[in-house]
């Protein structure tokens, strides 16, 4: 199994970055996960954190190396990770349980199956092309496929407002799709609807077919962030591009692209849920740093001397 | 991804008070020149220049950079920083040391010593090219790992890995001092950012745990590198990288061929260092010292007959393999 991977995830205008994301493989198998913690409900990153966990915790216990029956396993993960957030809002005796949407992808076999549960998508750019985009589970979304007046629709509707997620008292509902049999240079994506919101899917499949990916998602995240501008949500892209099983050097994005071997388990899942954001660097740090390096090197000098 | 590289600054150039002569190197994050202080003193300056986030037409002082790539350029520039706050606390003859640090030309610049030598990846190709049994004398490789093991003992307990050593960035002056350079991949043992810029690593001298995500690295990391080094003194060449050792690892192999030439303590240590297992290995730099400084007679243990005879099969096997893997430079960097 051979493949490029590149993950992102920044704040935008908001307080907290309720986005979470992650992927672990094994030699024969992987899951790449994204959760949208929901605003309007308490804790959303604590849903979405507890969702990849959960998921994450089964896969590495189901996986050895691969996962039996992919279809029930993602259907299993995500039910058993929407209890689990139900069960901590008891515990907790909140009086309204955190919220969060799902997406998850399972690459195994040379094929990809992908569930979700909300407005987190799953995308799949082949050869310039979209062959696979998930559908929300919008209200507006819902109106779309159903054939109705879009343009109407969307003025009317919000595109946020979701008619099912994992937290919610109602069981949420999810779509299963795959496996699908994937072929050299298949880029996969998950992201966020901070991404999806901003950008359209032209612009999407774009970025993803003429890049490798380690710079098709920085620059895809930084162009949904300036699109939407100082109110702009959190936005968050993992993506990954397929390659022959082995045999020959990646020709993209050498750096970031790898085999997985015997025995081997990896995960980028951590256990604390501190979403350190990450923050830039200003005039003012920057003269900052610049100031204090050069005094160790005052006092260093002193001290030689 | 070809992309011109960003052009280095002619020589003559001034900047922050000292004069360019010419430019030594270029790497990822930025561009080393030999410059001339005020009064005279030869310095090397370290540019930060990302060639993959900015541009320079030739001629031109300042960089550009495309509005979508500057959050990168502002968090490779923490890198940058961090390189230059830790090696700024650091004061040891085997550590490059830093001299002042600047902002000009809307970029940083980092001045430290000029060391005139060559890289112990120079001596290892010119030493083996001699085609002797040993690449180094034993005492040789002693003194040389002596010096870096006082250096590197400082640079961990600042909380830093150095994360890239291998014979490339070891530097052994013309007065015959042994120096750690280029701790452009340092940075502090508890930050994490990964997600962003990843270390580099060197196959070959890089840890398993370095090819992982989110694995704990510690001074056992830059030991194994260490130990990958001692190797190539031994050998001529790097050993085979991680990911190649865990499929299958001829490692022990590799080192029994040396028995005999080397003495079994020096083997035994450079098999404690790389064991693949973090945890096998010496935790501190400190342990390692105390192993290869442990008094006592050498101990040589010549290879049977029949273990000979094992040994050549595996050539002839290994040699038919080596039309298909190439092996790499010493210290080739893998970008």
């Amino acid at each position: 199994m051979k493949f490029s991977i590149f993950q992102v995830s920044r704040k935008g205008g908001r307080k907290v970055n309720e986005d979470r994301m992650g992927y672990c493989y094994t030699r024969k198998s992987g899951i790449f996960l994204l959760a949208d913690g929901m605003g309007g409900h308490p804790q959303g990153e604590v849903a979405a954190q507890l969702a990849l966990q959960t998921i994450a915790a089964l896969y590495q216990k189901e996986a050895k190396p691969e996962i039996a029956d992919v279809g029930a396993f993602l259907n299993t993960a995500v039910m058993l990770a929407h209890h689990r957030i139900l069960h901590y809002s008891t515990e907790k005796g909140l009086p309204d349980a955190p919220r969060t949407t799902i997406v998850a992808a399972l690459v195994q076999d040379g094929c990809v199956s992908w569930i979700h549960c909300g407005d987190s998508r799953f995308y799949l750019v082949r050869q310039g092309e979209l062959l696979v985009r998930t559908r929300d589970h919008s209200f507006l979304e819902q109106r779309r496929s159903a054939g109705g007046s879009v343009i109407a629709a969307e003025r009317r509707i919000n595109r946020n407002v979701l008619f099912t997620c994992l937290g919610s008292p109602i069981k949420p509902v999810v779509d299963v799709k795959g496996p699908l049999a994937l072929q050299m240079g298949d880029r996969l994506m998950l992201c966020s609807d901070g991404l999806w919101g901003s950008l359209n899917d032209a612009d999407i499949v774009y970025h993803l077919t003429h890049k490798p990916v380690l710079q098709a998602v920085p620059d895809l995240v930084e162009k949904a962030l300036r699109q939407g501008g100082k109110n702009s949500d959190n936005v968050t892209c993992i993506a990954l591009e397929w390659e022959t099983p082995d045999g020959f050097e990646s020709t993209l994005g050498g750096d970031s692209a790898f085999t997985v071997s015997e025995g081997a388990f990896a995960s980028t899942f951590q256990a604390d849920a501190t979403g350190a954001a990450l923050e830039e660097l200003n005039d003012a740090a920057i003269e900052r740093s610049i100031a204090e390096i050069n005094e160790s090197i005052r006092r260093i000098a002193a001290n030689k001397s | 991804m070809s992309k011109v590289r960003p052009a280095p600054l002619p020589p003559d150039t001034v900047i922050g008070g000292y004069r360019i002569v010419r430019k030594v190197a270029a790497g990822g994050f930025g561009v080393v020149y030999l410059a001339q202080d005020a009064q005279g003193l030869q310095v090397a300056i370290k540019e930060y220049l990302p060639s993959s986030l900015v541009a320079r037409p030739a001629g031109e002082l300042l960089p550009q950079i495309a509005p979508e790539k500057l959050s990168l350029y502002r968090l490779g520039l923490k890198s940058f920083f961090e390189e230059g706050r830790s090696l700024a606390q650091i004061s040891h003859p085997s550590v490059v040391s830093v001299m002042n640090f600047f902002r000009e030309n809307e970029t940083v610049y980092m001045v430290m010593n000029y060391l005139e030598g060559a890289s112990l990846q120079d001596f290892i190709i010119t030493a083996r090219d001699l085609k002797q049994p040993k690449v180094f004398r034993e005492s040789t490789i002693h003194s040389l790992f002596d010096e870096i093991l006082r250096g590197l003992r400082i640079v961990h307990q600042h909380k830093m890995l150095h994360l890239d050593i291998k014979p490339a960035n070891i530097f052994i002056t013309d007065d015959n001092k042994a120096v750690l350079i280029d701790f452009g991949a340092a940075r502090e043992v508890l930050s994490k950012e990964g997600n962003f810029v990843r270390p580099m690593y060197t196959p070959g001298f890089a840890a398993p745990e370095m090819y992982r995500r989110n694995a704990a690295m510690g001074p056992w990391t830059d030991i194994y590198a260490i130990g990958a080094c001692i190797y190539a003194c031994m050998q001529g060449y790097p050993p085979n990288d991680a990911p190649q050792r865990l499929e299958k690892d001829r490692i022990a192999i590799a080192l029994a061929r040396l028995r005999g030439i080397y003495s079994d303590n020096l083997i035994e240590v450079v098999e404690w260092c790389m064991s693949l297992d973090p945890l096998s290995r010496p935790q501190s730099v400190f342990a390692l010292q105390k192993e290869l400084s442990r008094p006592g007679a050498r101990r040589y243990t010549k290879l049977t007959v029949g273990e000979k005879v094992r040994l050549q099969l595996d050539t002839m096997i290994a040699d038919t393999k080596k039309t298909i893997h190439k092996t790499p430079d010493v210290g080739k960097q893998l970008k």
